[in-house]
Protein backbone atom coordinates (compact mmCIF):
# COMPACT_ATOMS: atom_id res chain seq x y z
CA UNK A 1 0.00 0.00 0.00
CA UNK A 2 1.29 3.24 -0.88
CA UNK A 3 1.06 6.37 1.31
CA UNK A 4 -1.66 8.21 -0.06
CA UNK A 5 -3.57 4.91 0.17
CA UNK A 6 -2.64 4.53 3.76
CA UNK A 7 -3.86 8.06 4.17
CA UNK A 8 -6.81 7.66 2.86
CA UNK A 9 -7.91 4.38 4.68
CA UNK A 10 -7.17 6.14 7.73
CA UNK A 11 -9.52 8.68 6.85
CA UNK A 12 -11.84 6.35 6.20
CA UNK A 13 -11.49 4.70 8.79
CA UNK A 14 -11.88 8.02 10.74
CA UNK A 15 -15.20 8.78 9.38
CA UNK A 16 -16.51 5.68 9.78
CA UNK A 17 -15.48 5.94 13.48
CA UNK A 18 -17.15 9.22 13.87
CA UNK A 19 -20.35 8.25 12.20
CA UNK A 20 -20.19 4.95 13.90
CA UNK A 21 -19.75 6.35 17.10
CA UNK A 22 -23.07 7.25 18.17
CA UNK A 23 -25.01 4.21 18.05
CA UNK A 24 -22.08 2.50 19.69
CA UNK A 25 -22.18 4.98 22.48
CA UNK A 26 -25.88 4.13 22.71
CA UNK A 27 -25.31 0.66 22.15
CA UNK A 28 -22.99 0.78 25.50
CA UNK A 29 -25.25 2.39 27.62
CA UNK A 30 -28.51 0.14 26.62
CA UNK A 31 -25.60 -2.84 27.44
CA UNK A 32 -24.61 -1.47 30.69
CA UNK A 33 -28.13 -0.66 32.15
CA UNK A 34 -28.74 -4.40 31.47
CA UNK A 35 -26.22 -5.52 33.32
CA UNK A 36 -28.05 -3.78 35.96
CA UNK A 37 -31.49 -4.45 34.92
CA UNK A 38 -30.57 -8.02 34.40
CA UNK A 39 -29.71 -9.09 38.25
CA UNK A 40 -32.81 -7.20 39.95
CA UNK A 41 -35.34 -8.17 37.32
CA UNK A 42 -34.38 -11.68 37.97
CA UNK A 43 -34.48 -11.11 41.96
CA UNK A 44 -37.67 -9.43 41.60
CA UNK A 45 -39.18 -11.78 39.65
CA UNK A 46 -38.07 -14.63 41.91
CA UNK A 47 -39.29 -12.57 44.87
CA UNK A 48 -42.94 -12.21 43.55
CA UNK A 49 -43.13 -16.00 42.38
CA UNK A 50 -42.10 -17.30 45.86
CA UNK A 51 -44.68 -14.84 47.22
CA UNK A 52 -47.60 -16.20 44.71
CA UNK A 53 -46.53 -20.07 44.92
CA UNK A 54 -45.52 -20.11 48.79
CA UNK A 55 -48.63 -19.61 50.14
CA UNK A 56 -46.63 -17.84 53.31
CA UNK A 57 -48.06 -14.90 55.04
CA UNK A 58 -46.61 -11.38 54.02
CA UNK A 59 -44.57 -11.03 57.70
CA UNK A 60 -42.84 -14.20 56.51
CA UNK A 61 -41.89 -12.86 52.76
CA UNK A 62 -43.58 -9.52 52.56
CA UNK A 63 -44.00 -7.88 48.76
CA UNK A 64 -41.07 -6.12 47.78
CA UNK A 65 -42.86 -2.73 47.57
CA UNK A 66 -43.73 -3.28 51.11
CA UNK A 67 -40.13 -3.43 51.64
CA UNK A 68 -39.14 -0.10 50.10
CA UNK A 69 -42.21 1.66 52.13
CA UNK A 70 -40.25 0.64 55.50
CA UNK A 71 -37.24 1.34 54.46
CA UNK A 72 -38.70 5.37 53.35
CA UNK A 73 -40.84 5.14 56.77
CA UNK A 74 -37.94 4.49 58.52
CA UNK A 75 -35.05 5.67 57.30
CA UNK A 76 -34.20 7.94 60.63
CA UNK A 77 -34.09 4.85 62.74
CA UNK A 78 -32.14 2.58 59.90
CA UNK A 79 -30.00 4.74 59.23
CA UNK A 80 -28.60 5.95 63.11
CA UNK A 81 -28.49 2.01 63.59
CA UNK A 82 -26.44 1.66 60.47
CA UNK A 83 -24.05 4.01 61.62
CA UNK A 84 -23.32 2.31 64.37
CA UNK A 85 -23.00 -1.14 62.19
CA UNK A 86 -20.82 0.59 59.60
CA UNK A 87 -18.23 1.67 63.03
CA UNK A 88 -18.23 -2.18 64.15
CA UNK A 89 -17.53 -3.06 60.57
CA UNK A 90 -14.81 -0.57 59.85
CA UNK A 91 -12.80 -1.05 62.95
CA UNK A 92 -12.98 -4.64 62.91
CA UNK A 93 -11.92 -4.85 58.99
CA UNK A 94 -9.06 -2.62 60.05
CA UNK A 95 -8.20 -4.77 62.72
CA UNK A 96 -8.38 -7.72 60.49
CA UNK A 97 -6.39 -6.36 57.99
CA UNK A 98 -3.43 -4.87 60.69
CA UNK A 99 -3.04 -8.59 62.52
CA UNK A 100 -3.32 -10.58 58.78
CA UNK A 101 -1.06 -7.88 57.30
CA UNK A 102 1.33 -7.78 60.37
CA UNK A 103 1.67 -11.36 60.84
CA UNK A 104 2.57 -12.15 57.16
CA UNK A 105 5.17 -9.64 57.42
CA UNK A 106 6.04 -10.84 60.45
CA UNK A 107 6.54 -14.43 59.32
CA UNK A 108 8.86 -12.77 56.00
CA UNK A 109 11.15 -11.11 58.18
CA UNK A 110 11.88 -13.71 60.85
CA UNK A 111 10.50 -16.85 59.64
CA UNK A 112 10.73 -19.19 62.98
CA UNK A 113 8.26 -16.97 64.35
CA UNK A 114 5.93 -18.47 61.53
CA UNK A 115 6.51 -21.92 62.95
CA UNK A 116 5.25 -20.30 66.19
CA UNK A 117 2.19 -18.33 65.51
CA UNK A 118 0.76 -19.51 62.68
CA UNK A 119 -0.39 -23.08 63.95
CA UNK A 120 -2.19 -20.60 67.12
CA UNK A 121 -4.24 -18.77 64.40
CA UNK A 122 -5.39 -21.47 62.25
CA UNK A 123 -6.73 -23.21 65.98
CA UNK A 124 -7.97 -20.00 66.25
CA UNK A 125 -9.34 -19.74 62.96
CA UNK A 126 -10.87 -23.49 63.24
CA UNK A 127 -12.74 -22.85 67.21
CA UNK A 128 -16.36 -22.54 66.72
CA UNK A 129 -17.39 -18.55 66.41
CA UNK A 130 -20.29 -19.05 68.73
CA UNK A 131 -17.74 -20.01 71.39
CA UNK A 132 -15.50 -17.21 70.49
CA UNK A 133 -18.44 -14.59 70.45
CA UNK A 134 -19.76 -16.12 74.10
CA UNK A 135 -16.45 -15.26 75.45
CA UNK A 136 -15.39 -12.31 74.24
CA UNK A 137 -18.98 -11.49 75.20
CA UNK A 138 -18.26 -12.96 78.98
CA UNK A 139 -15.00 -10.73 79.01
CA UNK A 140 -16.20 -7.44 77.27
CA UNK A 141 -20.17 -7.63 77.73
CA UNK A 142 -21.72 -5.72 74.55
CA UNK A 143 -19.39 -3.26 73.73
CA UNK A 144 -17.88 -1.95 70.91
CA UNK A 145 -14.50 -3.81 71.86
CA UNK A 146 -16.55 -7.33 71.65
CA UNK A 147 -18.11 -6.81 68.45
CA UNK A 148 -15.28 -5.57 66.83
CA UNK A 149 -13.00 -8.54 68.18
CA UNK A 150 -15.55 -10.72 66.44
CA UNK A 151 -15.59 -9.32 62.83
CA UNK A 152 -11.61 -8.90 63.07
CA UNK A 153 -11.20 -13.00 64.35
CA UNK A 154 -13.42 -13.52 61.23
CA UNK A 155 -11.41 -11.41 58.37
CA UNK A 156 -8.57 -11.97 59.47
CA UNK A 157 -7.47 -15.54 58.66
CA UNK A 158 -8.24 -14.71 54.60
CA UNK A 159 -5.91 -11.46 55.01
CA UNK A 160 -2.96 -13.25 56.65
CA UNK A 161 -3.18 -16.34 53.95
CA UNK A 162 -3.72 -14.29 51.27
CA UNK A 163 -0.64 -12.01 52.12
CA UNK A 164 1.66 -14.98 52.88
CA UNK A 165 1.20 -16.26 49.51
CA UNK A 166 1.24 -12.89 48.09
CA UNK A 167 4.71 -12.02 49.52
CA UNK A 168 5.80 -15.42 48.52
CA UNK A 169 4.52 -15.24 45.01
CA UNK A 170 7.79 -12.60 43.89
CA UNK A 171 9.53 -13.45 40.75
CA UNK A 172 12.61 -15.46 41.81
CA UNK A 173 14.57 -13.59 38.82
CA UNK A 174 13.45 -10.21 40.83
CA UNK A 175 14.93 -11.47 44.08
CA UNK A 176 17.95 -12.79 42.70
CA UNK A 177 18.36 -9.42 41.32
CA UNK A 178 18.14 -7.69 45.07
CA UNK A 179 20.06 -10.04 46.05
CA UNK A 180 22.95 -9.43 44.06
CA UNK A 181 22.37 -5.95 44.69
CA UNK A 182 23.23 -6.77 48.18
CA UNK A 183 19.32 -4.44 49.05
CA UNK A 184 17.86 -4.72 52.36
CA UNK A 185 15.17 -6.83 53.62
CA UNK A 186 13.32 -3.44 53.27
CA UNK A 187 14.23 -2.33 49.64
CA UNK A 188 13.20 -6.04 48.61
CA UNK A 189 10.25 -6.01 50.69
CA UNK A 190 8.87 -2.63 49.60
CA UNK A 191 10.06 -2.89 46.17
CA UNK A 192 9.36 -6.56 44.99
CA UNK A 193 7.35 -8.32 47.37
CA UNK A 194 5.05 -5.91 48.34
CA UNK A 195 4.20 -4.95 44.74
CA UNK A 196 3.93 -8.64 43.98
CA UNK A 197 1.28 -9.40 47.19
CA UNK A 198 -0.81 -6.37 46.16
CA UNK A 199 -3.01 -8.54 43.81
CA UNK A 200 -3.52 -11.44 46.65
CA UNK A 201 -3.55 -8.35 49.14
CA UNK A 202 -6.60 -7.09 47.01
CA UNK A 203 -8.47 -10.21 46.70
CA UNK A 204 -8.45 -10.60 50.34
CA UNK A 205 -9.74 -7.50 50.91
CA UNK A 206 -12.51 -8.46 48.60
CA UNK A 207 -13.70 -10.99 51.09
CA UNK A 208 -12.90 -9.48 54.28
CA UNK A 209 -14.24 -5.73 53.16
CA UNK A 210 -18.03 -7.14 51.83
CA UNK A 211 -18.05 -10.32 54.81
CA UNK A 212 -17.61 -7.40 57.70
CA UNK A 213 -20.70 -5.98 57.22
CA UNK A 214 -22.27 -9.24 57.51
CA UNK A 215 -20.40 -10.75 60.31
CA UNK A 216 -20.97 -7.34 61.89
CA UNK A 217 -24.89 -7.40 61.92
CA UNK A 218 -24.53 -11.29 62.91
CA UNK A 219 -22.30 -10.32 66.08
CA UNK A 220 -25.02 -7.26 66.80
CA UNK A 221 -27.83 -9.79 66.54
CA UNK A 222 -26.41 -12.40 69.13
CA UNK A 223 -25.27 -9.73 71.86
CA UNK A 224 -25.85 -5.71 70.71
CA UNK A 225 -28.52 -3.60 71.53
CA UNK A 226 -27.62 -1.08 68.72
CA UNK A 227 -26.74 -1.79 64.83
CA UNK A 228 -28.72 -3.42 61.79
CA UNK A 229 -28.53 -6.75 64.33
CA UNK A 230 -30.08 -5.32 66.89
CA UNK A 231 -32.90 -3.89 64.28
CA UNK A 232 -33.29 -7.10 62.76
CA UNK A 233 -33.96 -9.18 66.10
CA UNK A 234 -36.23 -7.01 67.48
CA UNK A 235 -38.18 -7.01 64.26
CA UNK A 236 -38.67 -10.75 64.54
CA UNK A 237 -39.89 -10.43 67.84
CA UNK A 238 -42.44 -8.04 66.68
CA UNK A 239 -43.13 -10.46 63.22
CA UNK A 240 -42.21 -7.54 61.76
CA UNK A 241 -41.01 -9.33 58.43
CA UNK A 242 -41.12 -6.29 56.55
CA UNK A 243 -38.11 -4.42 58.49
CA UNK A 244 -35.96 -7.51 58.36
CA UNK A 245 -36.03 -7.89 54.73
CA UNK A 246 -35.51 -3.80 54.54
CA UNK A 247 -32.34 -4.50 56.64
CA UNK A 248 -31.67 -7.20 54.70
CA UNK A 249 -31.78 -5.35 51.22
CA UNK A 250 -29.92 -2.52 52.79
CA UNK A 251 -26.96 -4.96 54.27
CA UNK A 252 -27.08 -6.72 50.82
CA UNK A 253 -26.46 -3.31 48.68
CA UNK A 254 -23.46 -2.52 51.16
CA UNK A 255 -21.66 -5.48 51.05
CA UNK A 256 -22.61 -5.49 47.14
CA UNK A 257 -21.10 -1.73 47.38
CA UNK A 258 -18.15 -2.47 49.15
CA UNK A 259 -17.06 -5.63 47.03
CA UNK A 260 -17.35 -3.02 43.97
CA UNK A 261 -15.36 -0.82 45.27
CA UNK A 262 -12.46 -2.97 46.62
CA UNK A 263 -12.56 -5.10 43.19
CA UNK A 264 -12.35 -1.87 41.42
CA UNK A 265 -9.35 -0.39 43.61
CA UNK A 266 -7.84 -4.04 42.88
CA UNK A 267 -7.94 -3.92 39.40
CA UNK A 268 -5.98 -0.24 39.40
CA UNK A 269 -3.61 -1.53 42.04
CA UNK A 270 -2.97 -4.65 39.70
CA UNK A 271 -0.05 -4.03 37.98
CA UNK A 272 -0.42 -7.70 36.01
CA UNK A 273 -4.02 -5.78 33.99
CA UNK A 274 -2.93 -5.97 30.73
CA UNK A 275 0.88 -7.14 31.05
CA UNK A 276 2.41 -10.59 29.38
CA UNK A 277 5.34 -11.96 30.47
CA UNK A 278 7.49 -12.59 27.43
CA UNK A 279 9.17 -15.74 27.37
CA UNK B 1 36.37 -1.17 35.61
CA UNK B 2 36.93 -5.11 34.94
CA UNK B 3 38.05 -7.92 37.84
CA UNK B 4 39.97 -11.54 37.47
CA UNK B 5 37.94 -13.88 38.91
CA UNK B 6 39.72 -17.10 40.37
CA UNK B 7 37.77 -20.40 41.06
CA UNK B 8 39.63 -22.88 42.64
CA UNK B 9 38.47 -26.63 43.80
CA UNK B 10 34.48 -25.70 43.65
CA UNK B 11 32.11 -27.79 43.64
CA UNK B 12 28.66 -28.20 44.94
CA UNK B 13 26.47 -31.90 46.10
CA UNK B 14 22.82 -31.71 46.83
CA UNK B 15 22.64 -34.82 49.17
CA UNK B 16 24.39 -37.69 47.60
CA UNK B 17 24.41 -36.14 44.37
CA UNK B 18 26.98 -34.10 41.90
CA UNK B 19 25.39 -31.03 40.49
CA UNK B 20 29.18 -30.08 39.87
CA UNK B 21 32.48 -31.53 39.84
CA UNK B 22 35.39 -29.57 41.41
CA UNK B 23 35.85 -26.99 38.74
CA UNK B 24 39.42 -25.08 38.78
CA UNK B 25 39.28 -21.50 36.75
CA UNK B 26 41.13 -18.38 36.55
CA UNK B 27 39.84 -15.89 34.24
CA UNK B 28 41.53 -12.34 33.34
CA UNK B 29 40.03 -8.72 33.92
CA UNK B 30 37.62 -8.36 30.92
CA UNK B 31 37.98 -11.68 29.99
CA UNK B 32 34.40 -12.95 27.89
CA UNK B 33 34.06 -16.76 29.30
CA UNK B 34 31.40 -19.01 27.57
CA UNK B 35 29.85 -21.82 29.72
CA UNK B 36 28.75 -24.52 27.31
CA UNK B 37 27.03 -27.79 28.08
CA UNK B 38 24.11 -29.86 27.74
CA UNK B 39 21.26 -29.40 30.32
CA UNK B 40 21.84 -29.71 34.18
CA UNK B 41 25.33 -30.23 33.75
CA UNK B 42 26.22 -27.55 36.27
CA UNK B 43 26.84 -24.33 34.24
CA UNK B 44 23.83 -22.11 35.99
CA UNK B 45 25.70 -23.83 39.54
CA UNK B 46 28.60 -22.26 38.83
CA UNK B 47 27.25 -18.84 37.61
CA UNK B 48 25.18 -18.83 40.95
CA UNK B 49 28.40 -19.78 42.61
CA UNK B 50 30.10 -16.87 41.55
CA UNK B 51 27.21 -15.07 42.08
CA UNK B 52 26.92 -15.97 45.86
CA UNK B 53 23.22 -17.05 45.21
CA UNK B 54 24.54 -20.83 46.10
CA UNK B 55 27.40 -21.81 48.56
CA UNK B 56 29.40 -24.43 47.08
CA UNK B 57 30.45 -27.90 48.90
CA UNK B 58 34.32 -27.34 48.78
CA UNK B 59 36.58 -24.91 46.93
CA UNK B 60 36.25 -20.66 47.12
CA UNK B 61 35.58 -17.96 44.49
CA UNK B 62 37.85 -14.86 44.74
CA UNK B 63 36.54 -11.75 42.34
CA UNK B 64 39.75 -9.60 42.29
CA UNK B 65 40.94 -10.04 45.87
CA UNK B 66 37.72 -10.53 47.32
CA UNK B 67 35.68 -13.75 48.29
CA UNK B 68 32.67 -13.97 45.86
CA UNK B 69 30.63 -12.65 48.96
CA UNK B 70 32.57 -9.46 49.25
CA UNK B 71 32.09 -8.33 45.75
CA UNK B 72 28.11 -9.01 46.10
CA UNK B 73 28.48 -6.88 48.94
CA UNK B 74 30.38 -4.33 47.52
CA UNK B 75 28.01 -4.17 44.62
CA UNK B 76 31.08 -5.85 41.94
CA UNK B 77 28.44 -7.99 40.34
CA UNK B 78 25.89 -8.13 37.73
CA UNK B 79 22.96 -10.56 36.93
CA UNK B 80 21.60 -11.08 33.69
CA UNK B 81 19.14 -13.92 33.84
CA UNK B 82 16.99 -15.42 30.59
CA UNK B 83 14.05 -14.25 31.78
CA UNK B 84 14.20 -10.43 32.26
CA UNK B 85 14.39 -8.99 35.74
CA UNK B 86 12.50 -5.37 34.49
CA UNK B 87 9.80 -4.65 37.26
CA UNK B 88 6.82 -4.99 35.08
CA UNK B 89 5.15 -1.39 36.80
CA UNK B 90 8.04 0.39 36.06
CA UNK B 91 9.37 2.19 32.78
CA UNK B 92 12.32 1.15 31.41
CA UNK B 93 14.45 4.62 32.38
CA UNK B 94 12.93 4.04 35.99
CA UNK B 95 14.22 0.39 36.02
CA UNK B 96 17.49 1.19 35.24
CA UNK B 97 17.53 3.89 37.95
CA UNK B 98 15.83 1.45 40.01
CA UNK B 99 19.27 -0.21 39.89
CA UNK B 100 21.47 2.55 40.94
CA UNK B 101 19.58 3.44 43.86
CA UNK B 102 19.61 0.03 45.08
CA UNK B 103 23.26 -0.35 44.64
CA UNK B 104 23.72 2.74 45.83
CA UNK B 105 25.76 3.76 42.56
CA UNK B 106 25.47 5.64 39.74
CA UNK B 107 27.58 3.59 36.92
CA UNK B 108 26.32 5.87 33.92
CA UNK B 109 23.25 8.48 32.97
CA UNK B 110 20.28 6.13 32.19
CA UNK B 111 18.96 7.85 29.91
CA UNK B 112 22.31 8.00 27.89
CA UNK B 113 23.14 3.81 28.11
CA UNK B 114 19.02 3.19 26.90
CA UNK B 115 20.01 5.74 23.89
CA UNK B 116 23.25 3.90 23.20
CA UNK B 117 20.99 0.53 23.63
CA UNK B 118 18.97 1.27 20.90
CA UNK B 119 16.13 2.25 22.96
CA UNK B 120 15.84 5.90 21.73
CA UNK B 121 11.88 6.91 22.24
CA UNK B 122 11.20 3.73 24.36
CA UNK B 123 12.52 5.43 27.97
CA UNK B 124 9.04 6.00 29.56
CA UNK B 125 7.38 2.48 28.28
CA UNK B 126 6.69 -0.42 30.28
CA UNK B 127 7.88 -4.18 30.25
CA UNK B 128 4.59 -5.23 28.31
CA UNK B 129 5.25 -2.49 25.83
CA UNK B 130 8.61 -3.60 24.51
CA UNK B 131 9.68 -6.32 22.27
CA UNK B 132 11.55 -9.27 23.36
CA UNK B 133 14.70 -8.00 21.82
CA UNK B 134 14.03 -4.73 23.56
CA UNK B 135 13.26 -6.13 26.96
CA UNK B 136 16.92 -7.76 27.09
CA UNK B 137 18.34 -4.75 26.27
CA UNK B 138 16.95 -2.88 29.29
CA UNK B 139 17.85 -6.06 31.18
CA UNK B 140 21.49 -5.91 30.54
CA UNK B 141 21.00 -1.57 30.56
CA UNK B 142 19.78 -2.66 34.22
CA UNK B 143 21.70 -4.91 35.21
CA UNK B 144 24.84 -2.99 34.49
CA UNK B 145 24.10 0.07 35.70
CA UNK B 146 25.78 0.40 38.73
CA UNK B 147 28.83 -0.12 36.73
CA UNK B 148 29.49 -3.96 37.82
CA UNK B 149 33.08 -5.50 37.52
CA UNK B 150 31.58 -8.92 36.61
CA UNK B 151 29.18 -9.77 34.28
CA UNK B 152 27.34 -12.75 34.96
CA UNK B 153 24.80 -13.90 32.26
CA UNK B 154 22.54 -16.96 32.30
CA UNK B 155 21.71 -18.09 28.95
CA UNK B 156 20.14 -13.52 28.44
CA UNK B 157 19.45 -14.90 24.79
CA UNK B 158 17.64 -17.82 24.76
CA UNK B 159 14.06 -16.60 24.58
CA UNK B 160 14.96 -14.63 21.76
CA UNK B 161 14.65 -16.22 17.47
CA UNK B 162 17.66 -16.81 16.01
CA UNK B 163 17.55 -13.34 13.87
CA UNK B 164 17.50 -11.80 17.05
CA UNK B 165 19.73 -13.65 18.98
CA UNK B 166 22.63 -12.56 16.69
CA UNK B 167 21.60 -9.02 16.42
CA UNK B 168 21.66 -8.35 20.10
CA UNK B 169 25.04 -10.53 20.23
CA UNK B 170 26.94 -8.64 18.18
CA UNK B 171 25.24 -5.46 19.98
CA UNK B 172 26.65 -6.73 23.26
CA UNK B 173 29.95 -7.49 22.04
CA UNK B 174 30.00 -4.00 20.41
CA UNK B 175 29.19 -2.40 24.22
CA UNK B 176 31.27 -4.55 26.03
CA UNK B 177 34.20 -2.63 23.68
CA UNK B 178 32.77 0.61 25.22
CA UNK B 179 32.14 -0.85 28.49
CA UNK B 180 34.89 -3.67 29.20
CA UNK B 181 33.58 -5.93 31.94
CA UNK B 182 34.62 -9.92 32.81
CA UNK B 183 31.72 -11.98 31.36
CA UNK B 184 30.83 -15.87 32.86
CA UNK B 185 27.89 -16.61 29.87
CA UNK B 186 26.12 -19.57 30.45
CA UNK B 187 24.85 -20.93 26.81
CA UNK B 188 23.56 -24.06 25.20
CA UNK B 189 24.11 -22.51 21.49
CA UNK B 190 28.04 -23.57 20.01
CA UNK B 191 28.08 -20.82 17.97
CA UNK B 192 26.75 -18.02 19.90
CA UNK B 193 29.36 -18.75 22.66
CA UNK B 194 32.41 -18.95 19.86
CA UNK B 195 31.10 -15.68 18.34
CA UNK B 196 31.39 -14.17 22.06
CA UNK B 197 33.54 -15.76 23.94
CA UNK B 198 37.22 -16.03 24.28
CA UNK B 199 37.40 -19.16 25.98
CA UNK B 200 34.73 -21.65 26.39
CA UNK B 201 34.34 -24.04 29.45
CA UNK B 202 33.10 -26.93 27.94
CA UNK B 203 31.00 -29.17 30.52
CA UNK B 204 30.48 -33.13 30.51
CA UNK B 205 27.10 -33.93 30.79
CA UNK B 206 25.54 -34.56 34.53
CA UNK B 207 26.95 -34.92 37.11
CA UNK B 208 29.23 -31.77 35.32
CA UNK B 209 33.04 -31.59 35.31
CA UNK B 210 35.19 -29.28 32.65
CA UNK B 211 35.90 -31.59 29.36
CA UNK B 212 37.82 -29.03 27.97
CA UNK B 213 38.19 -25.07 27.57
CA UNK B 214 38.77 -24.06 24.46
CA UNK B 215 39.88 -20.44 23.23
CA UNK B 216 39.22 -18.42 20.78
CA UNK B 217 41.95 -16.90 19.32
CA UNK B 218 40.43 -13.79 17.48
CA UNK B 219 39.90 -10.02 18.92
CA UNK B 220 36.63 -9.04 19.67
CA UNK B 221 34.27 -7.58 19.03
CA UNK B 222 34.58 -10.03 15.95
CA UNK B 223 32.22 -8.63 12.96
CA UNK B 224 29.53 -10.54 11.13
CA UNK B 225 31.52 -12.06 9.29
CA UNK B 226 33.51 -13.95 11.59
CA UNK B 227 30.86 -16.68 11.30
CA UNK B 228 32.20 -18.15 7.86
CA UNK B 229 35.39 -17.85 9.09
CA UNK B 230 37.24 -21.18 8.76
CA UNK B 231 38.34 -20.60 12.47
CA UNK B 232 34.79 -20.11 13.57
CA UNK B 233 34.02 -23.15 11.76
CA UNK B 234 36.69 -25.42 13.10
CA UNK B 235 36.64 -24.32 17.17
CA UNK B 236 32.20 -24.63 16.76
CA UNK B 237 32.58 -28.39 14.96
CA UNK B 238 35.45 -29.14 17.91
CA UNK B 239 33.18 -28.21 20.66
CA UNK B 240 30.15 -29.93 19.26
CA UNK B 241 32.05 -32.74 18.50
CA UNK B 242 33.21 -32.93 22.26
CA UNK B 243 29.87 -32.79 23.27
CA UNK B 244 28.71 -35.28 21.07
CA UNK B 245 31.14 -37.57 21.84
CA UNK B 246 30.40 -37.60 25.29
CA UNK B 247 26.59 -37.67 25.21
CA UNK B 248 27.08 -40.69 22.93
CA UNK B 249 29.79 -42.15 25.68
Amino acid sequence: MTPPDLALSADIGTAEKRSASGPARSRQVAVAMLRVAAPVASVLLLWYCSIWFSGLPAFVIPRPERVLEVLWVDHAFILEHLWATLQVAAIGFLWANVAGIGLAVLFDLLPPTRHLLLPAAITLRNVPYIALISVLMLAFGDSILSKTSIVALSGFFPVLVNTMAGLRAADEVQLDRMRILNASWWQTFSQVRLPYALPSIVAAQEITGSGAIIVAIAAEWMISSTGLGYVINNAMQNYRGDKVYAVALLATALSFLIFSFVHSLGKRLDWRTGYQQRG
Amino acid sequence: MAATISIRNVSRRFGETWALRPVDLEVAAGEFIALVGPSGCGKTTLLRIVADLVEPSSGEVRIGPDTARRARQERLLGLVSQRPAVLPWKRAIDDVRFTQRIAGKVGFDPGKVLREFGLEGHEAKRARQLSGGMLQRVNIASAIAHDPAVLLMDEPFAALDEMKREEIGEWFDRELAMRPKTVLFVTHHIDEAVMLADRLLVFSPAPGRVLEVVDVPVPRPRDVSFRQDPRFVAIAAHVRGLLMHRQAA
